[in-house]
């Protein structure tokens, strides 16, 4: 897994790339409760890299969405492969995440 | 027709990566769509992740031993630790209603495979057996 922040338009963006697992998600978790911790108001999380994501990985962003919803921050997804948009939706986690399918819907909504 | 591939990986997140791989070499081989594999990739990934959090309650130091068997009529995959006795009661997943943290990996496991079970004659560690059907053509 790699990880990047970076700012566009004034948003911090994380872009993910690679398999997000158990070996894997504490250093996204570190990162993701950083930019909490700085009470970031808008986070968006760029998926378009992801091949794989778990049990883990899903844990860690919900935590980091119970920890934006604190402050009212917004944790917003794009980019997320079928088969990735799947485990969501199984999950019923697509109801609770904020999901758009490229990065202008995701800083415009 | 009756193969079966073993593999044995340290019980550390590190090589979780390496039971992926030959879970989808294996789909590969059993003729399975790519869809399957991936669902079966996750839950065997899911499963192998319980044994280091729960058997090995963390210990990286252990053995996972997982066996896949092609079958006539599916693909049995059993895993196979030497640590702390699942608790069959408290493993269930949490209610998908129920946003919270955690809770997941069971569900991932339990929607793909058709047989989920943990051997009762093991005496030590678990042995838990999994098995997907051939969908009947």
């Amino acid at each position: 897994m790699n990880i990047e922040v970076s700012d566009y338009n004034g948003k911090k963006i994380i872009i993910l790339s690679g398999e997000v697992d158990m070996y894997s998600s504490p250093l996204l978790r570190e990162k993701l409760l950083d930019l909490i911790k700085r009470k970031v108001p808008t986070l968006i999380v760029d998926f378009k890299g992801v091949s794989y994501i778990d049990s883990s990985g899903i844990a860690t962003f919900v935590e980091g969405l119970k920890g934006m919803k604190s402050y009212g921050g917004r944790l917003r997804f794009f980019g997320l492969h079928q088969g990735i948009m799947e485990i969501f939706s199984f999950s019923k986690l697509d109801r609770v995440f904020e999901i758009y399918g490229n990065i202008d819907d995701a800083i415009n909504s | 027709m009756k193969d079966a591939v073993v593999i044995t990986v340290p019980s550390h997140p590190k090589y979780l990566s390496m039971v992926r791989s030959a879970t989808v070499n294996m789909g590969k081989l059993y003729g399975m769509e790519d869809p399957v594999t991936e669902d079966i990739k996750l839950a065997v990934d899911e499963a192998c992740s319980n044994v280091i959090k729960h058997a090995y309650r963390g210990d990286t130091s252990k053995k996972i031993v997982i066996k896949y068997k092609i079958m006539q009529n599916g693909l049995a995959v059993i895993i196979e630790d030497s640590g702390i006795k699942a608790n069959l009661k408290s493993i269930k997943g949490r209610d998908l209603d129920d946003v919270r943290p955690g809770g997941l990996g069971i569900h991932f496991i339990k929607r793909v495979f058709d047989v989920f079970k943990f051997d009762e004659k093991k005496k030590e560690g678990n042995r838990l057996i999994l098995i997907k059907y051939r969908e009947k053509e």
